[in-house]
């Protein structure tokens, strides 16, 4: 479990022209501690496994190409969750779009049922509905469990509004999932 | 110090979360309020789900494939950054368009009505005013460069249209700046058709936006 996303700029190692080589280990690095939750936040932006790994590789392509401008502002975990992101937004935009229902059977990964499950495949068609971000300040701090510091660099606004953004979409999905019943069907034990 | 009382009425403010003490004194409130509670209730059944959207599947062939991504980027990329010997001339001789477009433009503004960079023709008078005879073969003189103009233009269009390469751009760049130029000199000339240096200044804008049409068609050709 990615658990932080604090990862230096002095981590992200350079060569000594600057640019990252196609070995580099610093890319390696990055994939290892980050690629699995890149791979997430693509997968529920995009809607499938395929469109998500094309927009890590993309991502990571960016990445390398910017990586001599990277001047360390931000960490390069954020950084690069931030391009990721764009590059799923420029995927949505050229009409690779999630589906506006729940993920077809052929692409929806195998989980265990539980007594969660009909609420999570609620949400995943509510949060096709809220604004593009809204849905990413939602997946990022509820569902991949950033904070609100770390959401509002990689949204790239201040953290009030990444606090607004979270509220909206929670907000939202709670009265959505409400009216439809799938909140209400709460499993007696509670939490 | 007194405790920090809730209502109905900071059911929001107190889901934002910004306020720790709010929050509290809220959920003291939502204890004993049913509608309170249920609001709160099914708030907290949404943030204990969302984390189970997370996907995590197995990707064996992602870092392969990004390393071989990157490997390939990275043995193209001298091509793109160092542009054959052929195309090196073109920022500078833009540059240097650009500097004899500025430097024509401050010539014809001197007072030098015997030497016309352009044509003998328009050597009409020291007087900054033309006559109408002037204005009449200026005005010929105009429209000859806009019949080359626009015909070069059309021929020019397809390859600006889908232009990529540095040299297309430049080109295009470049007619963009004339364009702009050319739609000055305009407004100034109709608020002053007589104005001797706006009009040669115009020319010699047509003139330039002529003969870079003209380049362009070769390198075309080429």
């Amino acid at each position: 479990m990615e658990s932080s996303i604090e990862l230096k700029p002095k981590e992200f190692a350079l060569t000594g022209t600057g640019q990252p080589t196609a070995d580099s280990a610093s890319l390696v690095v990055l994939y290892e501690t980050h690629g699995g939750r890149m791979k997430s936040i693509a997968m529920n932006l995009l809607g499938n496994t395929t469109d998500a790994e094309d927009a890590v590789q993309e991502a990571f392509l960016r990445i390398h190409r910017a990586a001599a401008g990277f001047r360390g502002g931000s960490a390069v975990s954020t950084w690069a969750y931030r391009i990721l992101i764009n590059v799923c937004y420029d995927a949505m935009r050229r009409g690779r779009r999630r589906p506006e229902s729940p993920l077809p059977e052929e692409t929806a990964l195998p989980r265990s049922a539980d007594a969660d499950t009909p609420l999570r495949l609620a949400i995943e068609q509510s949060l096709t509905k809220l604004e593009r971000r809204e849905r990413t300040a939602f997946l990022l701090c509820e569902v991949e469990g950033l904070s609100h510091r770390e959401a509002a660099e990689i949204l790239d606004v201040n953290p009030n509004t990444s606090r607004t953004l979270l509220f909206r979409a929670k907000r939202k999905l709670q009265k959505e999932l409400s009216a439809s019943g799938a909140l209400a069907a709460a499993p007696a034990e509670g939490r | 110090m007194t405790e920090r009382r809730a209502s109905c009425r900071d059911l929001e403010k107190a889901l934002v979360g910004a306020d720790p003490e709010l929050s509290a004194a809220f959920e003291a409130h939502a204890a004993g309020c049913a509608a309170c509670g249920r609001e709160l209730a099914e708030w907290r059944r949404l943030e204990a789900v969302a984390p189970s959207l997370r996907r995590s599947w197995e990707s064996p062939d992602l870092l392969p494939r990004i390393r071989q991504a990157i490997a390939e980027e990275s043995q193209r990329a001298p091509e793109r950054t160092a542009p054959s010997a052929r195309w090196r001339w073109v920022p500078a001789a833009s540059l240097a368009a650009l500097f004899a477009i500025a430097a024509a433009g401050l010539w014809v503004f001197r007072d030098s009505g015997n030497r016309d960079p352009l044509s003998e023709h328009w050597r009409t008078t020291k007087a900054p005013v033309l006559t109408d005879e002037a204005i009449a073969e200026v005005d010929a003189a105009e429209q000859n460069y806009l019949a080359s103009i626009e015909k070069l233009s059309k021929l020019a269009e397809p390859a600006l249209a889908g232009a990529t390469s540095p040299v297309l751009v430049n080109y295009r760049e470049k007619l963009e700046i004339l364009d702009s130029a050319i739609a000055e000199l305009k407004a100034s000339i109709d608020q002053n058709r007589g104005n001797t240096h706006l009009r040669r200044e115009l020319l010699a804008v047509y003139q330039e936006k002529q003969r870079t049409l003209q380049n362009l068609m070769k390198e075309v050709k080429s």
